[in-house]
């Protein structure tokens, strides 16, 4: 395995314009993320913590500092094979079945044959949901529908996942099912994982930890 | 299928959904604009296609004039026999008559006709309705139908007919006792004016009747199947010289005009009509653009997940494609559903209403006519393909616009 951090981030800033008072949200920010390493973010509501992963997702851009995947910079079109996200409110696309979910992530790259067909079903049934597959999202549980969204992050077989809150909208037996789930994978496929969470327990089983507050690491 | 259009697809028919509403109500609106603008095109086309095709029936497809009257018309015959694409002459006489029936008087265009020749080039026999055109002789006279129902007259019965001629003759103390021709047939062409107001008689006999010795005032051509009627009509003109007063002309130019205002009309017609799949269309861009309200946060995911403002904006337009699409289609075969049933649709409207008569005096036309003309069904496919594509545009660009951060973070 190479040495070369899977991201890797120096002296990010980002502010933004509220009326017209600038509010500096990042004032420098380093991180490193190596490969298959998973990484907790802690940090109080308003420290920062969404604003770090889009940075790191490449969503959004830094006003100072650097950022690399894999040691190359960042591009919007390197986004979907390199890492893979998971959100707070899950975002499936309600018109398609929760198996057309996962394969979204691949039939963005390319169109899907029968290899990411077949990985796409695999994944479902690695997230316990092989009979519930030609569901829609609507009629799925809020647990169902993150892990949905867990494997459709882990389909494109990415380098890093970024987690932001995910079990924020589940109650606390679902959430810890979802994370150990996301660290189980991640662990199984070396895939690293950067967890932005509220939640103590679940911080406390990444390998590492950091706490986020005004703007930096402390 | 490329995942844009995949999601297209998905958006207007989703999985699970057996009544997709919005798509179906969408594709309606451009279904009912692609109707209308088939049926009033179709009958449009179908009032345009019988005039042409009766102004044919009866005049024949080129016609030769004289200043005044053609008098060696058997040398006329032949010479214009040879001109390439010409396939038979007929020769004609026509005036006005008074004719009367159990003193009932009417005053009908008289055409004479020679039986030797006419239905070589109008198909006459066709439109005799009652008789026979072979009973047709000196001492008698075929009837329009309706003319022959005003006047009371059926076969056998005798009419009596009073020329021009007889003014003259009465101006130099002569007295001319009228012609009294025996009815042997009813023709009726299926145009209101024709069938009220025109006579039928033997070419000898109208020649009798106006005094015109072995005169004649003109000739009927018929042409070769697919044969230009304009450049048979000048070909027959160059034939003639310079010098002759003879002048051939095609039936359509010769009816320029009234073929100009009939295309005027069709095309006003689908340029208002067009304005119905406009409006249809800023309903699908409406409806559309509340889509992409709604779905602020999954196309910020789809951004997120690497797909490109391109292909989101690709999303939308293909949506206004396909409805523009499926519209067209279902406008086509309810347009097409319309046509089938019109006369009986015009059948039950007109018996509910009364209005049977008006509708053939003031349209000339027992039933509602329709020709479809591929050229205008596919203008009607391309324009309304086009115009719900570019519905799509604003909703596909604003899509295009959304920053995936901005999007997802959207309550």
């Amino acid at each position: 395995m190479s040495n070369t951090p899977i991201i890797s981030a120096r002296g990010l800033t980002k502010s933004f314009l509220s009326g017209d008072r600038r509010i500096e949200v990042l004032r420098g920010v380093d991180l490193e993320v190596a490969a298959g390493e998973s990484v907790s973010i802690r940090g109080e509501s308003g420290s920062g913590k969404s604003t770090l992963l889009n940075l790191l997702s490449g969503l959004d851009a830094p006003d100072t500092g650097t950022l690399a995947w894999a040691g190359a910079p960042v591009e919007a079109d390197r986004r979907a094979a390199f890492l893979g996200i998971v959100f707070q409110s899950f975002y499936l696309i309600p018109e398609i079945d929760a198996l057309a979910n996962v394969l979204m992530a691949s039939r963005i790259i390319q169109v899907p044959g029968a290899a990411e067909r077949a990985r796409a079903k695999e994944l479902i049934a690695r997230v316990g949901l092989q009979e519930r597959a030609t569901h829609l999202p609507a009629q799925l549980s809020g647990g169902e529908r993150q892990r949905v969204a867990v494997a459709r992050a882990l389909m494109n077989s990415p380098k890093l996942i970024l987690a932001d809150e995910p079990t924020g909208n589940l109650d606390e037996h679902t959430g810890d099912a979802v994370i150990d789930l996301l660290l189980g994978l991640c662990r199984e496929t070396g895939t690293a994982l950067v967890l932005v969470t509220h939640n103590a327990a679940h911080a406390a089983k990444c390998a590492r930890g950091l706490r986020l507050r005004d703007g930096r690491f402390v | 299928m490329p995942w844009y259009l995949y999601l297209a697809l998905k958006q207007l028919f989703p999985s699970g959904r057996k009544f997709p509403f919005f798509t179906v109500i969408s594709m309606l609106g451009v279904a009912l604009g692609v109707m209308l603008l088939v049926v009033a095109t179709s009958v449009m086309g179908g009032f345009g296609y019988q005039i042409r095709q009766m102004i044919v029936d009866t005049q024949g497809e080129v016609q030769l004039r004289d200043r005044g009257f053609i008098e060696d018309v058997g040398a006329l015959q032949k010479k214009v026999a040879q001109v390439p694409g010409v396939v038979a002459t007929t020769p004609f006489a026509e005036g006005v008559v008074m004719l009367q029936c159990d003193r009932k008087p009417a005053f009908p265009v008289i055409q004479g006709v020679d039986l030797d020749s006419v239905t070589k080039v109008i198909p006459l026999d066709r439109y005799i309705r009652v008789g026979n055109l072979s009973d047709l002789d000196d001492d008698s006279i075929i009837l329009s139908s309706k003319l022959a129902l005003s006047i009371g007259a059926r076969i056998g019965s005798k009419v009596e007919v009073y020329s021009p001629l007889l003014l003259e003759r009465m101006k130099n103390d002569e007295v001319l006792l009228p012609r009294q021709l025996t009815v042997v047939g009813i023709f009726e062409i299926g145009h209101q004016q024709l069938d009220s107001s025109v006579v039928l008689v033997t070419l000898r006999l109208m020649q009798d009747l106006y005094g015109l010795g072995h005169a004649v005032h003109g000739v009927n051509v018929k042409i070769a199947e697919g044969a230009d009627p304009d450049r048979v009509a000048g070909a027959i003109n160059r034939s003639m010289g310079a010098q002759s007063t003879v002048q051939a002309k095609s039936w359509i130019d010769a009816n320029e005009d009234f073929l100009f205002v009939l295309q005027l009309e069709k095309n006003m017609i689908f340029f208002l009509l067009t304005f119905i799949i406009i409006v249809a269309a800023f309903s699908v861009m409406s409806s559309l653009l509340i889509s992409v309200v709604r779905k602020t946060r999954e196309i910020g995911l789809l951004g997120a997940l690497g797909g490109k403002p391109r292909h989101v904006a690709a999303c939308f337009c293909f949506q206004g494609f396909l409805i523009g699409l499926g519209g067209t289609v279902g406008g086509l075969a309810m347009g097409f559903g319309a046509l089938a049933l019109r006369n009986d649709a015009i059948r039950i409207f007109t018996q509910l209403t009364g209005s049977e008569e008006v509708l053939a005096r003031f349209y000339q036309f027992s039933q509602l006519p329709s020709h479809p003309v591929r050229g205008d069904i596919i203008m009607i496919i391309v324009c309304s393909i086009v115009i719900s594509t570019l519905a799509g545009l604003i909703p596909a660009w604003r899509a295009a616009r959304l920053k995936p951060v901005e999007a997802l973070r959207s309550e």
